[in-house]
């Protein structure tokens, strides 16, 4: 186990060294001048820049630029944005660091509950017209990208019905078309695959034998081919994330939420780079650390995995 | 002794195939959708009832009706013409990652798989390095690179794609390269080289085609988040997702440009995902009704 767990951990610092070198080289390595940007109407003062540039650290060679980068990372500094001049990246972020990650959570979880709920009765009432209609639904909900689903939904509640806000962020009414529309998509995902593995699971002898020793079917259901399915479900957890992760920049930019994604693209147009990459690098090591913890949850329930993801 | 002549035919029956997926309800519904947009995009420059690009500020934001079938956006374009020539960039787009991530994807893992060792080591660790970035984190950084417009989402989707693609391809070289008549190859003094394009490639063609079509309603997804996102296709040309985009903010007093948009793009997906399941299926039939 602990060998798997130091692999695992090994295989994390290429993708963390790939996401520096690339957010750096996109950061300061690029053609053009962030201090004139900055400056603005006041390009011309040679005075400020040089001292601009000084503050920023631009001046000094690109060797000596990684190494105060990645030092800074480490410690937990990402510099200071090029948009909000001598602002730290760190309260740029801020904000958003609180938005993002509560939005993505009660969607998982509103997510899971249902679409585990949707797969289950689904598998139960095979091939009725109960089934076909989820299936219908969950084809919808994996095909009609979110901002179109949103579209839909905004129009019918926020303008035809008017019983919900079109856009805003603060107050609780204005949470729930985004959270609906981050769940949608994972909700669909997760109801899918608990069709498909408790198909299979309801199939195998154990089943057959609870059934056969009397027991109820919510009791057969819940204990013996719910909880086999939980290992499966668990393994798609890193595609669900990643679907999250572009959510939450989709749903930000339709609803004006001011969170980490509609930050990173607001920054990309604005040439804010320091911005834009520090929220590359939160999402990817986000995401690797979900994967993470993933395959060691996955290697501790199945021991075959351990042997099988550490090569000889 | 002709060295294609060695080559058994493999893996795919197409008549069965046929037979199979003429019988799924899916298939057919998909497939229905999915020629209708093709043909939409193949001739979209005769189907366009005005110019897609031509612009008219005397007649911005139109009811659906005559002239303009489905109304005009907010610089008087006409949103029919603009919808059809969405079909030809999406198409366009999807056509082109998929070649770029094909091309790359089944090299790399014919390489990858026929010769093994370090060779293998090296390049599914990078694949394994490449799975580990979410795609919009790819999309944010190619765009800071190269400035938003088509080739950012072109360059952003073969990014994240062929690394799938190499997986899938050396999964189906693994179980050919034991197969006795790529021995009889190498027993023969045929270079790698030509046992790569004579015998694996056109050994794994088929699965690899079909299997890499399923993902086109994902890629067309992708490229129309992008655009949305506005790190993608850019104005003027015509593009679903920057439809809804220009669309979204109106949605109160004009909305016919954001729900056609939408309606479009949400049809042809779930047209080319029930033909890429049924496909998948019709392959693999211990999958059939998941």
């Amino acid at each position: 186990m602990l060998r798997f767990v130091v692999w695992r951990l090994v295989m994390i610092v290429p993708v963390l060294a790939v996401v520096l070198v690339a957010t750096f080289l996109a950061t300061y390595a690029l053609p053009g001048d962030p201090v004139m940007v900055m400056l603005g109407d006041h390009s011309s003062n040679e005075e400020m820049a040089a001292r601009l540039r000084a503050e920023y650290g631009l001046d000094r060679p690109m060797w000596k630029q990684f190494a105060v980068y990645v030092g800074g990372i480490l410690t937990g500094d990402f510099g200071m944005s090029y948009r909000y001049v001598r602002i730290p990246v760190v309260e740029v972020l801020q904000d958003g660091l609180k938005i993002s990650p509560l939005l993505a959570l009660a969607a998982l979880g509103l997510g899971a509950s249902v679409g585990t709920l949707a797969g289950v009765i689904a598998a139960i009432r095979r091939n009725t017209a109960t089934d076909t209609a989820i299936i219908l639904v969950l084809v919808a909900g994996l095909s009609i990208p979110n901002f179109a689903v949103a579209t839909f939904l905004v129009y019918a509640f926020a303008i035809k019905l008017g019983v919900l806000p079109v856009a805003g962020w603060g107050r609780l009414d204005q949470t729930v078309l985004p959270v609906l529309i981050l769940t949608i998509p994972s909700a669909a995902y997760i109801a899918r695959l608990t069709r498909t593995f408790m198909l299979e699971v309801l199939g195998q002898d154990y089943i057959r034998t609870a059934r056969a020793k009397g027991l109820s079917e919510p009791v057969v259901i819940l204990r013996h081919a719910l909880r086999n399915i939980m290992v499966p479900l668990l393994t798609s957890m890193g595609i669900i994330f990643g679907g999250l992760i572009s959510g939450t920049f989709v749903v930000e930019t339709i609803f004006n939420i001011p969170g980490l994604g509609r930050m990173a693209i607001d920054s990309v147009f604005a040439r804010d780079y320091p911005v834009a990459m520090a929220i590359v690098m939160l999402f990817t090591a986000f995401f690797v650390l979900i994967n993470l913890l993933v395959d060691v949850a996955y290697a501790i329930i199945d021991p075959r995995i351990r042997q099988r993801m550490v090569p000889a | 002794m002709n060295p294609a002549a060695a080559a058994p035919a493999q893996g795919l029956d197409w008549r069965r195939l046929t037979r199979r997926l003429a019988r799924q309800r899916n298939v057919v519904i998909g497939g229905t959708i999915v020629a209708f947009v093709v043909a939409v995009a193949l001739l979209a420059p005769l189907l366009t009832p005005h110019s897609p690009e031509e612009t008219d500020l005397f007649n911005t934001w139109a009811v659906p009706g005559s002239p303009n079938l489905l109304g005009t956006d907010k610089l008087g374009r006409d949103i029919l013409s603009r919808l059809i020539a969405g079909a030809q960039t999406s198409l366009l787009v999807a056509g082109a990652v998929l070649a770029i991530t094909l091309a790359v994807g089944t090299t790399l893992g014919m390489l990858a798989g026929y010769v093994g060792g370090r060779t293998d080591s090296v390049l599914m660790r990078i694949v394994d390095i490449m799975l580990a970035f979410p795609e919009v984190v790819i999309a944010i950084l190619v765009a800071s690179v190269m400035g938003t417009g088509t080739l950012t989402v072109v360059v952003s989707l073969a990014l994240v794609w062929w690394p799938g693609i190499t997986r899938l391809t050396r999964s189906f070289v693994l179980v050919i390269r034991e197969e006795l008549y790529i021995d009889a190859a190498i027993v023969a003094g045929t270079s790698t080289a030509m046992i790569f394009w004579r015998h694996l490639l056109p050994n794994i063609a088929a699965p690899l085609l079909v299997r890499a079509s399923v993902g086109v309603g994902f890629i067309i997804m992708a490229e129309a988040t992008l655009s949305f996102l506005g790190l993608g296709i850019q104005e003027p040309q015509a593009s679903w997702g920057g439809m809804i985009r220009d669309g979204l903010p109106a949605l109160r007093t004009d909305p016919y440009l954001a729900l056609f948009g939408s309606l479009a793009l949400g049809t042809t997906i779930i047209g080319f995902n029930l033909l890429g399941d049924g496909l998948r299926d019709a392959l693999d039939p211990k999958l059939q009704g998941r």
